[in-house]
């Protein structure tokens, strides 16, 4: 290659980019023939149970023929593709692997629920979509050029090349391996939403299902095969996210552009609203889960007693059925509330709990959730409790957006991204093009939720419950949490507050919200699964890197040829799929606080000891070892105390109440500054003699 | 065209305990630069967000200004913000190439006089250049042609 002239090399680059621009434009054009063709073969009759499966298998089978395609077992591919991606597939691949199924499906949701802020004992709505952008600024200006100028392989490696020996390597890896994990198991329980609900399998098998696709992704290609596969599922769930945005746009507005035109939309919610809060049909639904709520509040006076009691209701209703003479169905009804009772005191109380808490959220006004364009509950000016519920809200809103940002800088499965392009330039390129790609959806995540909370509060509102959608039975089917709507006070009408939409089902519901064909509902599924496929691929390859490469093959004693190494990283990424795949399994929580705790963990562990570590000469080892340890323990301490589950712990053991009201979601808060303060504190008081380390300005 | 080797991972992999490798010097100018756009990021995302109640004059389109800074505003921004500092590092290090590109060149030119002179002044055997003056020439051409 030397005797070649630098034009030669410079026409080569070119033609190769032109061929990569000829085969994505052939894909889209591929993908856009097959929905019409999808379309017109359901216009001919297609049933609706082949539309979801044919788009599950042909997607999957898609990506793995390009994973198959992509394989390889050289270090330089596996690792880093070869450093040869442009930035503009570069960054194509990087919005797939960011773009969780907590964007795609989740997000929409989130700013449905939560409209700016969310509410005081919950943040969220527009902090997720600051939060997941503003991060880019953080990664291109402070890490991304950096880290692609020291040439590396993986995040731990920046630690192992800056400070040296064996610890800042190790914690390094771990942390890595915590914060994916965490975040792979919200992508696969979203893989498993979504293949269950389109092919009516259990969840586990569609847990199952998606994760055959990832792992025929990422198996066999490594980053090179997965970059490729990325760019293809960008294509489908940027398709999936506009086409239903703008149908909507397009039926209510006239204007298919949603971003730019669904303003209007914004004032007319503020009127309906308005008119929610005055009607008496909804205070009639306030006072009912009111009064439900008081109940269970009575009930978990004397557990044991009333669950006794509750019991011989259940037998005594059974019993007067059977002597009346009653239909069959109604007996088997009765007697399975009967038997879903919880089964001891413990039980009992935790459901009970919960159950009233529900129940008080929903007796609040519109159901529990805030106006839609107003930011921060409460009042400014208002009572003192109005007054500290806006301060609340809105400290807990910059914290958690501080959070996702600070955390975007420090995921590894992001960072590693950058490795992969050919030169420093190119890394600062990708990172905008990432960027751009990430905005083009998440600019109609608002309107899209602000479209269908419209359609919601238009249509559905007022509509009798015999003319109920089909959709909304077979939704909660799937899981009742997701969906639920009762005739709560018996006017057969449906009320706002009766409809209780979960945040993981809006986005995947909207086409049937919206009356499009079954085609959209394929796709829009199709999307989902794209964005949590695309997400697990790349946080499974982060994690089994760290295992083998960052901490099994460190070790002096063991060595192996480069083929061995990527051979054990694969079986690495088997075990970690399957044993991610179980914890998913459990239903631990929804997608986005998964997300977003894994985000606090990542900004708390990497991001204090690696800005200083690039930025100040006098990071010491010690004291990037003590912040980045400090730093996640906080941030893990501060977490688990509020988990329910471990409430059993002795009191003194956990954090005492909630530290300036921030939710435990954001523990990055205390995380970040209290890392960066030991790093900097420990670094002072290890500082080498006086002596200068030796200077070197080439990058 | 295949990618550069990576040095420092080699040498790292080479010496298990390798020593810490301390970060480039930073260019005043890129600090500088770098200032400035995070003082905007966080103005249009910290500083928009904790006023957002108070900026809920609506503007053209219907939308609340402050919703719509959160909601769309600042994503833009943030963008400009990426492209803007993309573009002024390239602009810098074209610069920085190029100034070491002419450096470069007039050290060369200056080199090929000193020995031009020197080589005349020989030829001709003139004194006006003394041995000892003329000698001294010769090395420092050659010393300037080594480090270009």
């Amino acid at each position: 290659m030397s005797e070649r002239g630098p034009t030669t090399v410079q026409d080569e680059e070119r033609a190769y980019l032109w061929r990569l621009h000829r085969i994505l434009a052939l894909y889209v054009v591929g993908v856009l023939a097959f929905l019409a063709l999808m379309t017109w073969a359901e216009r001919q009759g297609l049933s609706r149970h082949w539309i979801g499966p044919i788009f599950l298998f042909l997607t999957v089978m898609v990506y793995a023929g390009i994973g198959v395609y992509g394989r390889t077992s050289d270090p330089e591919d596996y690792y880093v593709a070869g450093r040869r991606i442009p930035p503009v597939y570069n960054g194509m691949a990087s919005a797939a692997d960011w773009m969780s199924a907590a964007s795609f499906i989740s997000l929409s949701g989130a700013l449905y629920l939560q409209g700016f802020a969310g509410t005081p004992g919950q943040a969220g709505g527009l902090a997720y979509l600051l939060g997941w952008t503003g991060g880019f600024c953080l990664v291109a200006m402070l890490i991304a050029p950096h880290l692609r100028a020291m040439g590396l392989y993986t995040v731990p490696d920046f630690f192992h090349v800056r400070f040296g020996g064996r610890w800042p390597r190790i914690i390094a890896a771990l942390a890595a391996v915590l914060c994916s994990f965490t975040y792979v198991v919200a992508q696969i329980y979203g893989v498993g939403l979504i293949a269950s609900r389109l092919t009516g399998v259990q969840f586990e098998i569609g847990i199952m299902l998606g994760l055959g696709g990832v792992l025929l992704c990422s198996f066999l290609g490594g980053m090179r095969a997965i970059t490729w596969t990325q760019v293809a599922q960008y294509v489908v769930l940027l398709l999936a996210f506009l086409i239903p945005v703008s149908w909507l746009a397009y039926k209510q507005l006239g204007n298919p552009l949603a971003p730019l035109v669904y303003g209007t939309q914004i004032s007319k919610i503020a009127d309906l609203e308005a008119q929610l809060l005055d009607s008496a049909a909804e205070h009639q639904v306030m006072l009912t889960y009111l009064q439900r709520a008081r109940d269970l509040e009575e009930r978990l006076k004397d557990v044991d007693l009333a669950l006794e009691r509750e019991r011989e209701k259940g037998r005594e209703r059974i019993r007067a059925l059977r002597a009346a003479n009653a239909e069959v169905g109604l007996i088997v009804s009765a007697s399975r509330e009967l038997s879903s009772l919880p089964r001891d005191a413990a039980a009992a109380r935790e459901r009970w709990t919960r159950e009233m808490r529900e129940n008080y959220e929903r007796a609040r006004p519109l159901g529990g959730l805030p106006q839609h364009s107003q930011a921060y509950a409460g009042d400014p000016n208002g009572s003192p409790q109005e007054q500290s519920d806006y301060e609340l809200s809105r400290r807990n809103f910059l914290a958690l957006m501080f959070c996702l940002m600070v955390g975007t800088a420090g995921l590894p499965h992001l960072l590693t991204r950058y490795y992969t392009s050919p030169t420093v330039s190119g890394a600062r390129a990708s990172v905008g093009w990432s960027l751009f790609f990430i905005a083009l959806l998440y600019l109609s995540a608002p309107a899209l939720a602000v479209l269908v909370k419209f359609e919601v509060m238009q249509n559905l509102v007022g509509s009798s419950f015999e003319a109920l959608p089909t959709w909304m039975a077979q939704w909660a089917r799937v899981d009742s949490s997701l969906l639920s709507v009762e005739d709560v006070n018996g006017d057969g009408i449906v009320q706002f507050g009766e409809i209780r939409l979960g945040a993981d089902l809006i986005m995947l519901a909207t086409p049937e919200l919206g009356g499009m064909p079954y085609v959209v509902s394929g796709l829009v599924a199709a999307g989902g699964l794209a964005a949590a496929l695309s997400t697990a691929d790349g946080l499974l390859l982060t994690i089994s890197n760290a295992l083998v490469r960052d901490l099994y093959f460190h070790d002096p004693q063991r060595r192996a040829s480069p083929e061995q190494r990527v051979i054990l990283t694969k079986f690495t990424l088997l075990a970690v799929a399957l044993s991610a795949a179980f914890v998913a399994a459990l239903k631990p929580s929804e997608i986005l606080p998964m997300v977003s705790a894994s985000f606090s963990l990542a900004a708390s562990a990497f991001v204090p000891a690696m800005v200083l570590g690039i930025f100040w000469r006098g990071t010491t080892r010690q004291g990037a070892v003590a912040g980045m340890l400090g730093g996640l323990a906080i941030a893990v301490y501060y977490m688990l105390s509020h988990v329910p589950v471990l409430q059993f712990l002795p009191r003194w053991l956990m954090a005492d109440g909630l530290w300036f009201g921030i939710q435990p979601i954001s523990a990055g808060v205390f995380g970040v500054p209290f890392g960066l303060v030991l790093t900097l504190l420990v670094s002072w008081i290890t500082r080498p003699a006086p002596a200068m380390p030796v200077i070197r300005s080439e990058m | 065209m295949p990618p550069p080797a990576p040095p420092l991972l080699r040498q790292s992999h080479d010496a298990e305990m390798a020593g810490p490798f301390p970060p480039d010097l930073h260019d005043v100018r890129h600090l500088r630069l770098k200032a400035w756009l995070l003082l905007v990021w966080a103005v249009v995302s910290f500083g928009a967000a904790y006023f957002a109640r108070d900026l809920r004059f609506v503007m053209a389109g219907g939308w609340p200004f402050g919703y719509w800074v959160a909601a769309q505003g600042a994503v833009l921004v943030f963008i400009a913000i990426v492209v803007v500092y993309a573009w002024a590092m390239n602009h810098f290090e074209r610069q920085d190439a190029r100034l070491a590109a002419e450096e470069a060149a007039a050290a060369a030119a200056l080199a090929d006089a000193a020995a031009c002179a020197a080589a005349a002044a020989q030829s001709s055997g003139l004194d006006g250049v003394g041995s000892l003056g003329h000698d001294a020439l010769l090395t420092a051409a050659r010393k300037v042609r080594r480090d270009v």
